[in-house]
């Protein structure tokens, strides 16, 4: 069943094979997205590019609708064309990139296909190199990564000698702008001619009721997921019903954490098989952690390491294939294979003392009741440090009193083996370890743990998660706020209209909202927020109008007002004291100026 | 300028200078030390600390370790400094 990407594999399976599954939507039932409907989208994306070739051949391709995506990846490869894929779509991201080429898809301003047309296969030669990504930049700056078809095809035929998909449906929880969505959840099933879910699942809930779906057809699935989901499956849904409709779950992104492996195993009733690689190496090893912590390497895949444990690799995945390359990881061997031991040593200087973060790292990681723990140098006016620390719901601080307590607590612990500047000045508390859906701790995750620092009107960001239509994000009101003032009163509070303010802007990047803020309905302040309070912010945005069922599942899509019904913003804050605000925020698409 | 009103004052150019971001005003007992183990300030703060007296009361402070360390040892002693040598 499994062909080479160099063999164009889109073009042979038979027109009536299913291409794709499309979830039950809230009144639409599941069905089936056949070969030739896929086709016609490849022929309007042809039609697209055609109109815009005379300007380039270099397409930047960013596109949520993995049906859409990929019909767009193969409309660019059948021209013999390259593709960048961007991580995101945020306009930082996207800025840079839009002089190397033609935007596609879901980024502002940019050109959609139109109506399917039948796809022309022409004898043009596939590109030299496949497409180029972009690394998440949780090391530095983001980096362009070129991967060429061997590169890949090495990787897929792997895969698929390891794991074959056998007709199952591919359900993807994560990004195929990144190596691992894009080889598991769009290229491997190409390849290996299984059918994908429609959409992307994002939600726990979804996930079960598209496992009960395909049970009922007697349809096994498969799960390509990632730590930040895996980590938080609810135990309480009827997981045991839907068991035996799914075959296998794969994760990759971040290590996962052994109590979270073992919570998707109890949930899902099967192991979870992590990938270990990375943008640049591709897939390396994998392990299912109720075996053992180690990682057997892929299939091809050399290893070793060197007197500082650092790990070299010679991989087929790899750009160069033949030469030993060094990582950043250091590794021990163990049995068949090896454990990791964290990132090889991370220096900095401060105030003209070398500091190892990976010491600090370890010395945080190892206090009682820390669950995890990691040091971050952030530039201020010299480069200070920084904690992010995940604590047990139980041992969070809660207000100002507490938090500087638990400051105080930890700099004492570490002060016995390190000297002042190398303990953490700014510090995060966090009950899930926050990163951005690739699980890791990313820089633009930084960037809004550390916000507050740099902007005295936003609030501390310690988290969010997805609830029932919304978001529930956990947030600290800053000592330094800007909105609290009068440091010298009995008792500055925070003014209940800034949470209607930091509302409205969360809201805008979470739900992509572009309405404008025109009034407050029943909107209460029944008790104040005191500086250094940590509290919950729930989110629940109601669209003015609501299209197809299928375009409900995606929470990117800007809301129309077509429709008189209104657009709102419902609001509630809760603390372990009680409610702090509740009531809905009006919206509209006229800009009245009022916020 | 009272001593309270110029405590208060030394502790809000402590807090900005140093970008304490948790550390309000009333965190800081006049006679705690502000070094190590009370505030938990270092070498690198005196040096902000130091710059910032320099710049909004005209003081310059001696170069030996010893009498820095007496004057930088709490609030208390900080205020006494800026009263006795202020140029500003």
């Amino acid at each position: 069943m499994y062909r080479k990407l160099i063999e164009r594999p889109w073009r042979a399976r038979p027109p009536s094979a299913p291409f794709a599954w499309r979830p039950p939507g809230r009144s639409t039932r599941p069905d089936w997205i056949r070969v030739e409907d896929w086709h016609q989208r490849i022929g309007a994306w042809q039609a697209l590019l055609e109109q815009h070739a005379a300007m380039t051949t270099t397409w930047l391709l960013f596109e949520p609708d993995p049906l859409e995506f990929s019909a767009a990846l193969v409309a660019i490869w059948e021209r013999g064309d390259s593709v960048l894929l961007p991580a995101d779509n945020q306009p930082e991201t996207v800025g840079t990139l839009r002089r190397a080429g033609v935007a596609l898809g879901q980024v502002p301003g940019a050109a959609s296909a139109g109506a399917g047309r039948p796809p022309r296969w022409l004898s043009q030669p596939l590109p030299e190199i496949a497409l180029s990504l972009y690394t998440s930049g949780s090391t530095g700056e983001p980096q362009r990564l070129d991967k060429s078809f061997a590169q890949l095809d090495a990787e897929l035929a792997t895969q698929a000698s390891l794991w074959p998909f056998e007709g199952r449906v591919v359900i993807s929880q994560v990004s195929h702008q990144h190596i691992y969505g894009l080889l598991f959840a769009i290229l491997r099933p190409l390849c290996e001619g299984a059918p994908i879910a429609a959409t992307t699942c994002r939600y726990p809930e979804t996930l079960l009721a598209w496992l009960a779906c395909c049970r009922d057809d007697a349809r096994q699935a498969v799960l390509v997921s990632a730590p930040p989901a895996l980590s938080r499956l609810p135990e309480t849904l009827d997981w045991q019903s839907v068991h035996p409709a799914l075959a296998r779950i794969y994760s990759s992104g971040a290590p996962l954490s052994r109590a979270a492996s073992d919570l998707a195993l109890a949930c899902l009733g099967t192991p979870v098989h992590e990938v270990y690689g990375s943008s640049e190496t591709g897939g390396i090893a994998w392990r299912i952690q109720q075996r053992g912590e180690a990682w057997t390497p892929f299939p091809g895949i050399e290893v070793r390491n060197d007197d500082e444990q650092r790990l070299w690799l010679r991989s087929p995945h790899l750009a160069m294939p033949e030469t030993w390359q060094r990582q950043a990881d250091r590794i021990r061997f163990a049995g068949d294979g090896f454990v990791l031991l964290g990132r090889a040593d991370r220096i900095v200087k401060i105030g003209g003392k070398r500091i190892s973060l990976t010491a600090v790292d370890r010395a945080l990681n190892a206090l009682p009741r820390v669950e995890r723990a990691q040091a971050l140098p952030l530039q201020r006016r010299d480069l200070r440090l920084a904690a992010v620390i995940q604590l047990s719901e139980t041992a969070l601080p809660r207000d100002h009193a507490a938090r500087r307590d638990a400051v105080r607590r930890l700099r004492q612990q570490l002060a016995a083996r390190f000297e002042t500047p190398a303990l953490p000045r700014y510090w995060r508390f966090v009950d899930h370890w926050p990163t951005n859906a690739q699980g890791k701790l990313s820089a633009d995750v930084r960037q809004r743990l550390f916000q507050d620092l740099d902007d005295r009107r936003a609030p501390r960001w310690l988290g969010e998660r997805p609830v029932d239509g919304g978001w529930c994000i956990t947030l600290e009101v800053p000592e330094q706020s800007a909105y609290v003032d009068g440091h010298f009163d009995a008792q500055p509070v925070l003014p209940g209209v800034t949470l209607v303010h930091w509302a409205m802007q969360l809201a805008r990047r979470l739900f992509s909202l572009e309405a404008h803020f025109a009034g407050l309905e029943r909107l209460r302040f029944p008790l104040p927020l005191l500086p250094g309070d940590r509290f919950e912010m729930t989110l629940v945005h109601t669209p003015a109008h609501r299209r197809d069922a299928a375009r409900q599942t995606s929470r990117h899509d800007s809301p129309r007002s077509e429709d008189p019904r209104k657009e709102s913003l419902q609001l509630h804050c809760d603390s372990r004291r009680g409610r702090h605000v509740s009531g809905r925020i009006a919206l509209t698409e006229e800009n009245a100026d009022v916020e | 300028m009272t001593t309270a009103a110029l405590e208060n004052e030394l502790k809000q150019t402590i807090i900005e200078t140093l970008e304490l971001e948790d550390v309000t005003p009333e965190d800081i007992d006049p006679d705690e030390p502000l070094f190590v183990e009370g505030l938990g300030l270092d070498s690198i703060d005196a040096l902000e600390l130091g710059l910032a007296l320099q710049k909004r009361y005209g003081i310059t402070l001696e170069s030996d370790a010893e009498s820095s360390r007496q004057h930088f040892a709490n609030l208390k002693s900080l205020a006494a400094l800026v009263e006795s040598r202020r140029e500003k």
